[in-house]
């Protein structure tokens, strides 16, 4: 992926930017609270 | 009710899709979002106008509208719990100010009996082999506090016994944690979690401190260097008052530590020592940007990333909001349907943050049926608790990328749960630089190595 900081001058034209993952909820993902780690998935 | 978008629909009237504009602050892009469906599309400032009365967005919105939507139902309400918060004792060693568990439990509480624990595993592996999927991953048991540490000789032969039923993780504040105990741990890739809230002990000995008020800077800090190239541990940090100022520093402490996950967590308000240490949700924000582009910086210079996990949660919820890891910014919750909490009595709350509040419990292990007590009303006043049913969160764009945390603290700090959370302000401010980064495609240098793996891309522009 390009690099770029917040507010550096970006190439024109602009184009929108829009997208979307999805993963089956199979208990894999489904997740803690704040208080614990990621388990191996970092 | 579910609502209906015909293909085509107008937008903002009748069954058309409800877009909204955000600004995120970024000096060439805004958000249009759905929130209902947590939809998003970051679009230059002079064709916003266009692309949200156009017919392009509206159309590629209105052909993947019904599996948006039910996507956040099943998140939201689809999934059955696969973790347990386990606190063997109500005992800990330090005495934390800001500590979400009352202080005589804390001081001069019970332990778990032994046979009792083992007794407690062996009922949660019979609920988890009757409700978990069999395609899914083992489930985890979490021991968490007070301090497990103090229930050593229990909990590590029972980690033994168990190995092959459950994925095993420890919260701890790290000063028990002597070379066999970190042997054992390594041995067996257990997962770590350790509590220091600065790079400095006249920072961190503000809040991490003995009954004695002598600080733990010193040993956990050892620890630290001596979990170096462990690749399963993460460091939470608790932001107070004490050491708000300081979070870019502690990123760079952390990161030359070589930390690969740490957590920023805002001080729960859900005891009075916690709202004691509030910091300002402005301060906070402005800290904790700084932070989050410190981490930036040092992942640029090194190639090394230090994931902030709280922040790459809200950036996950954005970017796939089924993968995210961390179950506070949705609501409803994780708390009691996605994980719950045995206190070390055998009481059981919807999540470790309502241990001190004994209004909460929904039932014993060693008593009630797991899921009736999943279905008491004291679980359900947590477990269905939404952010479209009190204002403000209910007309809030970004409602489904922050949840309106947590729902033990604004119980506790507004004596109901139908508010908002007490960092509201902080939560706009961290979804905004998520856009700004996502605008930036900077995602990389805040997320972990592969967070796509396991993932269908379900929409791109």
């Amino acid at each position: 992926m390009k690099k770029q900081h917040a507010g550096q001058k970006q190439q024109k034209p602009l184009k929108p930017i829009g997208f979307r993952y999805s993963c089956n909820l199979n208990g894999s993902n489904t997740g803690l609270s704040h208080y614990i780690l990621l388990d191996k998935k970092n | 009710m579910q609502a209906v978008y015909p293909q085509g629909g107008q937008v903002n009237v009748g069954c058309g899709p409800r877009f909204d504009l955000v600004d995120i602050g970024h000096p060439h892009y805004v958000a249009v979002v759905e929130a209902d469906t947590a939809f998003w599309t970051l679009v230059p400032r002079e064709q916003a106008l266009d692309m949200v009365l156009g017919s392009d967005l509206p159309g590629e919105f209105a052909q993947r509208y019904e599996r948006f939507q039910k996507e956040m139902q099943a998140l939201r309400f689809g999934l059955t719990p696969s973790a347990v918060y386990f606190n063997p004792t109500e005992r800990c060693n330090l005495n934390c100010p800001y500590c979400y568990l009352p202080e005589d439990m804390r001081r001069a509480g019970m332990d778990m009996a032994e046979a009792d624990l083992f007794r407690a595993l062996e009922i949660l592996s019979e609920y988890f082999q009757e409700t978990l999927p069999p395609d899914s991953v083992q489930p985890q048991v979490i021991f968490h506090g007070s301090e497990p540490m103090l229930r050593r000789e229990v909990i590590f032969p029972a980690m033994e016994k168990y190995a092959h039923r459950f994925r095993f993780g420890i919260q701890t504040n790290a000063t028990l944690l002597d070379d066999e105990a970190l042997a054992f741990i390594r041995s067996r890739e257990i997962s770590l979690g350790i509590s220091l809230d600065a790079h400095l002990p006249e920072i961190n000995d503000r809040t991490r401190r003995t009954w004695g008020s002598k600080g733990v800077f010193g040993p956990v800090s050892q620890v630290l260097e001596k979990l170096a190239g462990y690749p399963n541990y993460s460091v939470m940090c608790t932001v107070t008052q004490a050491n708000v100022a300081h979070l870019p520093e502690i990123v760079d402490f952390f990161h030359g530590h070589q930390v690969g996950v740490a957590m920023l967590n805002p001080v729960r308000c859900t005891q009075a020592g916690g709202r004691a240490s509030k910091p300002d949700d402005a301060v906070l924000a402005r800290h904790f940007i700084a932070a989050l582009d410190r981490a930036g910086e040092l992942y640029e210079q090194t190639g090394r990333r230090l994931v902030l996990a709280n922040f790459a949660n809200i950036l996950i919820a954005i970017t796939a909001p089924t993968a995210r890891r961390l179950m506070c910014d949705i609501s409803p919750c994780g708390g009691g349907r996605c994980f719950f909490a045995v206190a070390a009595t055998g009481d059981l709350f919807p999540c470790s943050e309502f241990i001190g509040l004994p209004q909460f419990k929904g039932g014993n292990i060693f008593v009630d049926q797991i899921p009736a007590v999943l279905e008491s009303p004291q679980f359900r006043r947590v477990s269905r608790r939404r952010v479209e049913d009190f204002a403000p969160c209910d007309s809030c764009v970004i409602r489904h990328f922050c949840g309106s945390p947590c729902p033990a603290e604004v119980y506790t700090t507004y004596g109901t749960m139908q508010a908002p959370a007490p960092y509201c302000d902080f939560y706009v401010e961290q979804v905004k630089y998520a856009f700004r980064i996502i605008a930036d495609q900077r995602l990389e240098a805040y997320l972990w190595e592969g967070w796509n793996q396991g993932t269908e891309q379900i929409f791109g522009l």
